[in-house]
């Protein structure tokens, strides 16, 4: 890449990373990575702009072909939830991309989060395309082309700092903007504090808030309000200046940490449900087809070869995202809580986010 | 995930789907959509496929003129929503398919009489798009008319810079209200005329920004 390339690529990184809350559009269609042949592999995501970039990058010195897909300019994982990249795109991009002319086989690889989104089973009756989820992450598709093997630790969700520190940031950054932009206007002299709190907030909450108890975590938002008070006083702060200091985490804390979709990459919890769900599996229906197993971002199904079932051995830490009850083609599995009232699979499949515990509106 | 659900809040049912599209067309789309229906359908009984029916604004106009209609969307929710509003007034019977675009290759060829995209093509990239509307030209029967309506690129000069003005509040305000980042179709005619079927006339509203394109197969 020249010179001027690799500027733009960063500022382009940098502006993604940091307001990656927006959609970043790519042109949806078929790329070429190295020198494709009719037997290279098939790889879709979606037209978010970031991941592509980034994906190109992890795919250097590799032959496949990219088929990027219509999904609002939105990430994969946010969009398979949201409803912007679903079965639908997904035919779409098979379908009028003219990957089909270019390879002799049938397969297409996802990113495993597509799975809340993407329904398998029904892309293959509308396409003969057969669908397989790779790796969660990017950095590990080179591993998994070569050897087409999932590892455990591919399927995994773990959310290590550095992806927590992209949250921070993502989540800084326009609340900087915003916020820095109207001090500047009303009370320049607080642009400074104020991000210096909006940066500490944030890389404090997405570093530490989920590993603390309830209790613990009410005290991380009284010693913001503490530390943000103790340091204006010190700093000869007015009543006014107090009076924000008090404000301003206390809001931060409630915008960083609410819990909009029913559940958030820092827990698997919701603060709309009233009633648990739990993932239930009916052993009776399971014909061991372990697309559950293959999709669980948090390994929570173990595979029962020689009976061929699957056995929910970790229902502890499901995050509730759903995408085993989507794919599952037996629908054996589905949300239940203590009283036996069912979420069923298909009420699941249309409100893939439990926004504003919409799935439990829906159960009644 | 947080960001995705508040614009998935703010964007998705129907009704806030319509009030968009109404805004944003300063009123025009319902003048957009009696002129697609007086385009689409020559007489009673006539064979008519709707792509993107949405909220079926256009359908119901279709069934008041006595077409017969087959309206495809992918949307479960706006095929319910369209189904609610055209039964009432309901003349000719309607096919409901939720499929995509990308699927009408599974209908019969030679079929219909006439083919409609109302504001459909511009949430399509230009790959899609010239897919779909070279296989729209197969399901046309001999004589069979080819109805695109959409939003595209003002005419060069003072129009095309009222529309990038005129878009930047849009852009935002769609995205919210619609939650989709349409563009503008940048050649509808050139696009349509690639298919090989003959442009017989165009209508244009909001400084050339909207446009009915009618073309037709020879009979």
């Amino acid at each position: 890449m020249r010179g001027g390339g690799r500027i733009l690529d960063l500022i382009k990184e940098v502006l993604q990373t940091s307001f990656r809350l927006f959609p970043w559009p790519t042109e949806p269609g078929l790329r070429r990575i190295g020198r494709p042949d009719r037997s290279s592999p098939v790889l879709l995501t979606g037209n978010y702009d970031l991941s592509v970039r980034r994906l190109l990058r992890v795919l250097e010195g590799h032959d496949a072909w990219l088929l990027v897909a219509p999904s609002g300019g939105i990430n994969v994982w946010c969009a398979a939830a949201g409803g912007q990249l679903t079965t639908h795109q997904v035919v779409t991009a098979l379908k009028t991309s003219g990957v089909a002319d270019q390879v002799d086989h049938r397969r297409v690889i996802l990113p495993q989060l597509a799975a809340t989104g993407v329904l398998a089973l029904d892309v293959f009756r509308r396409t003969r395309w057969s669908l397989r989820f790779g790796p969660v992450h990017m950095r590990d598709l080179p591993a998994y082309l070569a050897s087409q093997e999932k590892t455990d630790a591919m399927r995994r969700v773990l959310f290590p700092l550095v992806d927590r520190l992209q949250m921070a940031v993502m989540w800084a950054a326009p609340i900087m903007l915003v916020l820095g932009g109207a001090a500047l206007w009303l009370k320049p002299d607080w642009v400074l504090p104020l991000g210096l709190l909006i940066a500490s907030m944030s890389v404090a909450v997405f570093t530490l808030y989920d590993r603390l108890g309830t209790a613990r975590r009410g005290g991380l938002a009284t010693a913001s309000v503490a530390a943000s008070v103790a340091a204006t006083v010190l700093a000869g702060g007015s009543g006014l200046a107090i009076g924000a200091a008090v404000l301003a985490p206390t809001l931060l804390t409630a915008l960083l940490t609410f819990d909009y979709t029913g559940s958030t990459p820092l827990e698997g919890g919701s603060h709309f449900e009233e009633r648990k769900w739990s993932i239930t599996l009916d052993t009776e229906r399971c014909e061991g087809v372990y697309r559950c197993w293959e999709v669980c971002p948090e390994a929570c199904f173990e595979k029962r070869e020689e009976v061929r079932k699957v056995e929910l051995a970790h229902d502890e830490r499901c995050i509730r995202c759903g995408a085993c009850v989507v794919q599952c083609p037996e629908d054996a599995l589905f949300f239940q809580d203590e009283s036996g009232a069912r979420i069923e699979p298909d009420v699941i499949r249309r409100y893939k986010l439990n926004l504003l515990g919409q799935r439990s509106i829906e159960a009644g | 995930m947080s960001s995705l659900a508040l614009m998935r809040w703010l964007e998705g049912t129907p009704e806030r789907y319509d009030a968009g599209m109404r805004a944003l067309t300063l009123g025009r789309v319902a003048m957009l959509h009696a002129a697609v229906a007086e385009a689409s359908v020559r007489e009673p009984g006539d064979r008519v496929l709707e792509i993107g029916c949405g909220t079926g604004a256009v359908t119901q106009r279709l069934c008041a003129r006595g077409a017969r209609v087959t309206a495809i969307d992918q949307a479960p929710e706006m095929i319910e929503q369209a189904m609610a509003r055209v039964r009432p007034s309901h003349a000719g019977p309607v096919t409901w398919l939720e499929q995509t675009a990308s699927e009408i290759d599974r209908l019969p060829a030679g079929e219909f009489d006439a083919v409609v995209l109302s504001l459909c093509l511009s949430d399509m990239s230009p790959g899609e798009r010239s897919w779909v509307l070279k296989r729209a030209t197969e399901r046309l029967a001999p004589g069979g008319r080819l109805i695109a309506a959409d939003e595209v690129r003002a005419p060069a000069g003072w129009r095309r810079a009222a529309q990038v003005l005129w878009r930047i509040p849009q852009a935002a305000i769609g995205w919210l209200l619609v939650g989709s980042l349409s563009r503008p179709v940048p050649n509808l005619c050139d696009e349509i005329r690639a298919t090989g079927l003959p442009i017989r006339s165009q209508t244009c509203w909001l400084l050339g920004s909207l446009q009915l394109v009618v073309a037709q197969r020879a009979a």
